[in-house]
């Protein structure tokens, strides 16, 4: 549907139009922040969930990192600090985490947060019947496994010491426990959710924002918690989610000011707005996160044969990838992104080598000749992939370029949720592509979780190269273990070196989104963790000292930003 | 006096075949390659997780195991009362009750609530959409075909039936794109998108979805209309009104035109139950939040409970729209009363 829209847009607009000027400041020689206004932005999915106990979709984790506060979390360094927390203590051994709660905290319901709330909120989001599909991620805490299979009537490891003090007993050390719990599923919960997850709980935690509405598939409303923990902060009076909105309709809708910030940008759009001095100053990159290659089940032919891997990966020219999108995408040659803790920009992993490609099948037994076009693999190999505005093009550019050193392949655009199935299901694919989001920003997201041989199973497996290797699986575990933290990072590039050179995936690229926004949202750059992070962003419109006059034209969204939402009304 | 036997026939045809279209839907979605409970984790979540999901959407059971779930709870009988939201938990909280009987359809994996209560919510929308775009679509088609009948071969004429074939080749993706551009972007006058808060809102806001699907259907109703109504003026009973001195409009209007409705008519009503079942394009272009993108998402995301709320939906709205087509013969065509 993205793509039939698409194709309708650049129809329409065509080869249209000058951006129009960016709409000016109130104040631009003064930085100091106003208080008020709301923020609108879109997106062109749906929500499913706001409920930190229930995240299935990529969109709620923007809309959920406003509403609660978690014990940790990153800041605008990427560097995991404390939040909820006032500080925190960890034991020689690596194995005892005692958090130190500030006090005062309030929820949105005004009631102060505890370290009776943190347990509580834990024991919802792991408890057997809860949907939360990152619980096995909170299986290190001691107790924990058997709580959430209901084996246990509590987490053992999880202790409350004091009305502020709570601490995690582990099973081992963990120098991933840290980034898992800045992860949202566990982050405290007003006590209206009560002590079991259900459906009918109206979202309520400690953030700086606090949910004023929700009409699934249309609009999310949040608006500010006065008793927000951060002094001073927000200093928005809330922000508007319109939801299912295209890429065209959002573009439109920035032009006329019914949108501030957007970030679901067609690439000819994109293209301009990079291009324009007028907009430069106010567009920036996310981190990339999020990273794609081509995964080789090697538990299957041909890629049973590592030596036939290798040359999958030295035959890949990344750059020819990168082209296909190249205002989204970055070559990538190791494991983890560029935007991820653990990337190194100097370690030579996989790389393009024809000449090194073609010696690589004469090893496998596949020796192929360009120049008279004979040998090679003998048969088509399926390739699955999922039309996704890039694969569907980089699927065909892999073929190219497989084609030149003697492999053929069987192109399969499949749905997503077929392509899901398939490739993660053992003994299925042979050959498809593969992607990883970051969960956390650390490295033994794209190694542990993709590599380790405990990431494989029949269903639903999360190493689709069904690579198992007691080497790799013992350099990951110390890595996971080791809390030197330059030592740790030295481990995991002769790891990430290790997985190149065995080659069950060729990584290829990286994939960043930009960020557009109007000159008068200040205080606003992509957050390395979170999408549209605005608790530090304000409205500086012109002719009001409160930053928040509306120009926008466009139905709704201008009835929106005009209307009463200076002032959004209280919770009943 | 009304013959209830012919009735209770054709309606219990209808429902037979919306058992059918439901139950064979049913199955071919059990069938997809694919795992509701691994869409509903998310891509990236780990294998235990999935299977601890699968388990609390009872999709460890099998096939026909989750039919007879399915079938059983249909409708049924319960004197508990559900909640209106469709959430919570309870055996019944997912059900929609009619005094004792409670008619459930489970709840959607997606969204956690109930998927009557999703429906009921989208039904009206799309309801309303369908109602507009197919008052376009005669309002346009009819007074086109019409004109066009009655001058018949001159230039303005052909030339207004061939726009008519753009009309039907043009794909309502790129119509309702071109609408947005000029009336919301360019002119401002009605909303780009969206459904509205208020009813002033949702009436700005159905026009261009409305008009979309109405031009688009439109160019059907005109060659119907002109063909038809051709034929009429060509008949001997519109040449004796002429003779006895009736104004060549009058001709048009009250004895062409009238007796050319039944093939219209019946048109439009067929009409109206495919727009119930949702115009998925247009529903997507114009985030309208209606039965059309609801059945698109779902399938996308594998939400068995809402598919098979949506086809449900949808064939119901075709087996009502034919037995409304069927009634109005006996209105229009005294004839096919007996």
């Amino acid at each position: 549907m993205r793509s039939t829209v698409a194709i309708a847009s650049a129809l329409v607009l065509g080869c249209s139009s000058e951006l129009p000027a960016p709409l000016p400041q109130g104040h631009p020689d003064d930085a100091t922040p106003r208080r008020g206004g709301v923020l609108q932005t879109a997106t062109f999915g749906d929500i499913r969930s706001l409920d930190p106990a229930n995240l299935g979709d990529g969109l709620a984790p923007q809309l959920v990192q406003l509403i609660y506060a978690g014990l940790v979390d990153y800041d605008r360094d990427g560097n995991i600090v404390p939040d909820l927390a006032e500080r925190y203590e960890i034991d020689p051994s690596g194995t005892r985490y005692r958090f130190f709660l500030r006090h005062g905290v309030r929820f949105h319901d005004g009631e102060e947060l505890t370290a009776e709330d943190v347990r509580r909120s834990f024991r919802r989001s792991l408890a057997r019947k809860t949907p939360n599909a990152a619980k096995s991620f909170y299986f290190t805490i001691q107790g924990a496994e058997d709580y959430a299979n209901g084996k246990a009537d509590d987490i053992a490891g999880l202790k409350v010491e004091d009305t502020y003090i709570v601490s995690f007993l582990l099973k081992e050390p963990d120098a991933t426990f840290l980034p898992v719990l800045s992860l949202q599923a566990v982050r405290p919960v007003c006590r209206s959710a009560g002590e079991a997850f259900s459906a009918d709980f109206f979202p309520c935690g400690t953030g700086p924002f606090k949910l004023q509405s929700w009409r699934p598939g249309e609009r999310v409303t949040l608006s500010r918690h006065d008793g927000y923990f951060r002094p001073g902060l927000p200093y928005l009076d809330g922000v508007e989610f319109t939801i299912g909105v295209s890429m065209l309709a959002q573009r439109l809708k920035f032009e006329s000011g019914a949108l501030d910030l957007f970030r679901d940008i067609l690439q000819p759009d994109l293209l301009r707005y990079r291009k324009d001095p007028r907009w430069t100053p106010y567009g920036a990159y996310d981190p990339a996160s999020q990273m794609a290659g081509e995964g080789m089940n090697v538990e299957m032919a041909p890629f049973d044969n590592v030596e036939l891997r290798r040359a999958v990966s030295a035959a890949i020219d990344r750059e020819q990838y990168r082209l296909v999108k190249p205002t989204m995408l970055h070559a990538l040659t190791q494991p983890v992104p560029q935007g991820v803790r653990g990337h190194n920009p100097n370690l030579v992993c996989q790389k393009y080598d024809e000449a090194a490609a073609l010696e690589h099948m004469r090893r496998a037994g596949y020796a192929y000749d360009p120049v008279t076009k004979t040998g090679g693999y003998p048969r088509a190999i399926p390739y699955y992939a999922y039309p996704a505005g890039v694969t569907e093009y980089t699927s065909q550019v892999l073929a190219q370029q497989l084609a030149r050193i003697g492999i053929r392949l069987d192109l399969r655009l499949v749905s997503y949720a077929a392509w899901l199935a398939i490739t993660h299901r053992r003994g299925q694919a042979a050959f498809s592509y593969q992607g990883w989001k970051s969960d956390y920003s650390d490295p033994s997201n794209f190694t542990e979780t993709l590599f380790h041989s405990s990431a494989i199973n029949d269903e639903d497996t999360n190493n689709p190269s069904f690579y198992a290797n007691p080497k790799l699986d013992a350099m990951l575990d110390a890595a996971h273990k080791e809390m030197d933290g330059p030592k740790r990072a030295g481990m995991y590039d002769t790891i990430q070196q290790f997985i190149c050179d065995e080659a069950p995936w060729a990584f290829t690229y990286s994939v960043s989104f930009y960020n557009v926004w109007q000159p008068y949202v200040r205080g606003y750059k992509p957050h390395p963790m979170w999408q549209n992070e605005v608790r530090e962003t304000w409205l500086d419109r012109p002719g009001t000292g409160r930053g928040a006059q509306a120009s926008g034209r466009m139905g709704h969204g201008k009835e929106a930003l005009l209307a009463p939402a200076r002032s959004l009304p209280r919770d009943p | 006096m009304i013959a209830i036997a012919p009735i209770a026939k054709r309606f219990g045809r209808g429902l037979f075949a919306i058992w059918a279209v439901v139950t064979i839907s049913f199955f071919l979605h059990a069938v997809l390659p694919s795992d509701p409970a691994r869409i509903a984790a998310g891509p990236q979540a780990r294998p235990q997780d999935v299977a601890a999901i699968r388990e609390e959407m009872g999709l460890d059971r099998g096939v026909l195991a989750r039919y007879g779930i399915f079938l059983g709870r249909l409708v049924h009988v319960s004197s508990e009362t559900p909640p209106e939201s469709g959430r919570g938990k309870g055996a019944h909280a997912s059900c929609k009750a009619l005094g004792p009987l409670h008619f459930d359809l489970g709840k959607s994996y997606q969204q956690r609530r109930g998927v009557l209560t999703v429906l009921g919510e989208r039904l009206p929308r799309t309801m309303m959409l369908a109602v507009v775009a197919l008052i376009f679509q005669l309002l346009f088609g009819v007074t086109l075909g019409s004109w066009a009948a009655k001058n018949r071969g001159t230039f303005l004429s052909r030339a207004f039936m061939s726009g008519s074939l753009l009309g039907v080749s043009l794909p309502t993706f790129v119509l309702g794109v071109i609408l947005q551009y000029v009336f919301a972007h360019r002119l401002g006058l009605l909303p780009l998108d969206g459904y509205g808060n208020t009813w002033p809102e949702h009436l700005k806001s159905v026009i261009l979805p409305g008009l979309t699907l109405g031009i688009y259907g439109a160019a059907y109703y005109a060659r119907l209309t002109r063909d038809e109504v051709e034929g009429e003026l060509k008949s001997d009973y519109v040449r004796t009104a002429r003779a006895k001195g009736a104004s060549p409009s009058r001709a048009l209007v009250v004895h062409a035109l009238r007796n050319a409705l039944l093939p219209i008519s019946t048109a439009a009503a067929l009409d109206l139950g495919a727009l119930v079942g949702g115009a998925i394009v247009t529903e997507s272009v114009f985030r309208w939040p209606g039965i059309g993108s609801l059945g698109i998402s779902a399938l996308l995301d594998r939400d068995g409970p809402v598919l098979m709320g949506t086809v449900l939906v949808t064939a119901a709205a075709v087996v009502l729209s034919n037995m409304l087509a069927d009634a109005t013969y006996g209105v229009l065509d005294p004839r096919t009363r007996k």
